[in-house]
Parts: C-alpha cells; structure tokens; sequence
C-alpha cells in the first residue's frame, strides 16, 4: 500500500517534472524540471530494490550533469526574456507533438499486449555482485567507459581553449 | 509494467522538447529526459524479471557514464557556438554563415 503511494508521488514528480523541463519558458525552470524527473527516478530506482542506482543517480546526475546544464545555462545567455521565449511555429507544435505520439503510441501498444511475467518483489543485489560485474565481466566496457570520459573532457577543453591574442579556437 | 510505461513517457517527452526548444541548453536538457527512461526501463526489466539483476544495474551505470560524457562535450560545444554566433538558438545556427 505504502509502496504504491510512493510510486504515484514519484511518478507525478518524474513526468510534472518531465513536462516542466519541456515546457518552460525559462531555461532555469526547466532545470529545476529536470531534476525533480531525476529525484523521482531515483525515488524509482529505491521502488525497484537498486538503492546503488539510486545513489549514482542521485550523485551523477543531479549532482554532476545537472551542474554543467546550469553552467551551459548561465554561460550562455539563456535567461527568461532570452532565446527560449516568444512564439513559434504551429507546424513545429505538431512536428514536436508527432514525435511525442507515435513513439509512445507504438511502444504502448507493445508494452501492454506484450507483458512478460514479472515478480511483485524485486530483489536487491548485492553491491559485492556488481563490483565484480563491473571488474570481472565487464572490464572492457568498464576501462572504455574511463577512456572516453577522458576523451571527453580533453575534447571539451580543447574546443574552449582559446589561443592567446589569436581568435578564439 | 507500469514502470515501463513511466520510462516510455519520459523518452516521448523527451522526444517531444528535442523538437519543440529552441535553443541547445533546452535540447540538451531534453536529452538527458530521455537518458534517464532508457535507465529506468533497463534497471525495471533486470530487477522485475528472471533476467539477471546485477547486468542491468551496470548496463544503466554504462548509460550514466555516458551521459555525463556526453553533457561534458555538449557543454563545450555550447560554449563554442555562443562565442562565435552569440547565440545557441538553433535557427540563428542552422544558418551555416562561417
């Protein structure tokens, strides 16, 4: 009982926040969108017996990604009265709408036709286990993962880096 | 199921703000939306089925790591698109003036 009130207080969170992060006029609201989808994922991830998912959720996401949106926020000038206000076109409301229906319509459609058996409890694994999954099986995806996380920052310092008296890189 | 479907929404919402914004922090955003349902759907198939557990909690790890790549460069090419266009509106953008 008390689980399936959690799961509506965090569903109404992940999608109020979800379209809060689509349809505000400001880039800062919709931030704030953003993360309260992410704490009801999270609050998902405790539903779903994974508290270590629910931490890095907690930890990477709201922590780190939602960060660097803020710093793309205020970097550029992506304020209330900035690039995100005024009106648009009504063929991209229905182009945006399109793209909303027929990927929730036809996954839908197989998502209930097609249930497989699921259990009521799911059951928690142990944190040992996904240590040695993650060092064990899956070590080459792992160092890959570490490899273009480096990748990633060098690109993006180099793409900021700015030549000293020449224009910007 | 129903976890399903919560994930199914959040990657149609994401979808949905990937066209509707109109500058690159509004898609972004959108994108991460869209992340975070492939992680929930992944995490709800392993921990809700007879599929092995610990396989889809990593599998979801893998997606954050990426994601967080993924906003690392994206950030960057903001800042580059902002300071040569003065603007991260995507149609000032799709001009293609050098």
């Amino acid at each position: 009982m008390l689980a399936k009130l959690a799961f509506v207080v965090y569903a109404v969170f992940v999608l109020g926040g979800g379209c809060l992060a689509v349809g505000a006029h400001s880039l800062v609201r919709a931030l704030v969108g953003l993360i309260c989808s992410l704490l009801g994922v999270a609050g998902m991830y405790m539903l779903l017996a994974a508290p270590f998912m629910a931490f890095m959720q907690i930890l990477i996401y709201v922590g780190a990604v939602c960060v660097l949106v803020f710093f793309a926020v205020m970097l550029t000038r992506a304020d209330a009265g900035g690039e995100e206000a005024g009106a648009r076109k009504p063929v991209k409301a229905f182009l945006s709408s399109l793209a909303f229906i027929s990927p929730v319509f036809i996954l839908g459609l197989v998502i209930v036709n097609f249930q497989p058996a699921s259990k009521a409890i799911p059951v928690e694994v142990p944190l040992a286990e996904l240590g040695q999954g993650l060092l064990g099986d899956y070590t080459l995806a792992f160092e890959l993962i570490s490899v273009v996380l480096l990748a990633a920052m060098a690109g993006a310092v180099l793409l900021t880096f700015e030549k000293r008296g020449g224009h910007s890189a | 199921m129903i976890y399903q479907l919560i994930a199914l929404s959040l990657l149609g919402i994401g979808l949905y703000g990937l066209v509707w914004r109109k500058s690159l922090v509004g898609m972004l955003i959108s994108v991460e939306l869209m992340l975070n349902g492939a992680g929930l759907s992944i995490v709800a198939a392993s921990q809700l089925t007879e599929a092995d557990g610990a396989s889809g909690q990593i599998a979801t790890l893998f997606v954050m790591g990426l994601a967080a790549a993924e906003a690392t460069l994206v950030l960057a090419i903001i800042i580059v698109v902002a300071k040569r266009f003065k603007s991260t509106e995507t149609d000032a953008v799709s001009r293609l003036k050098g």
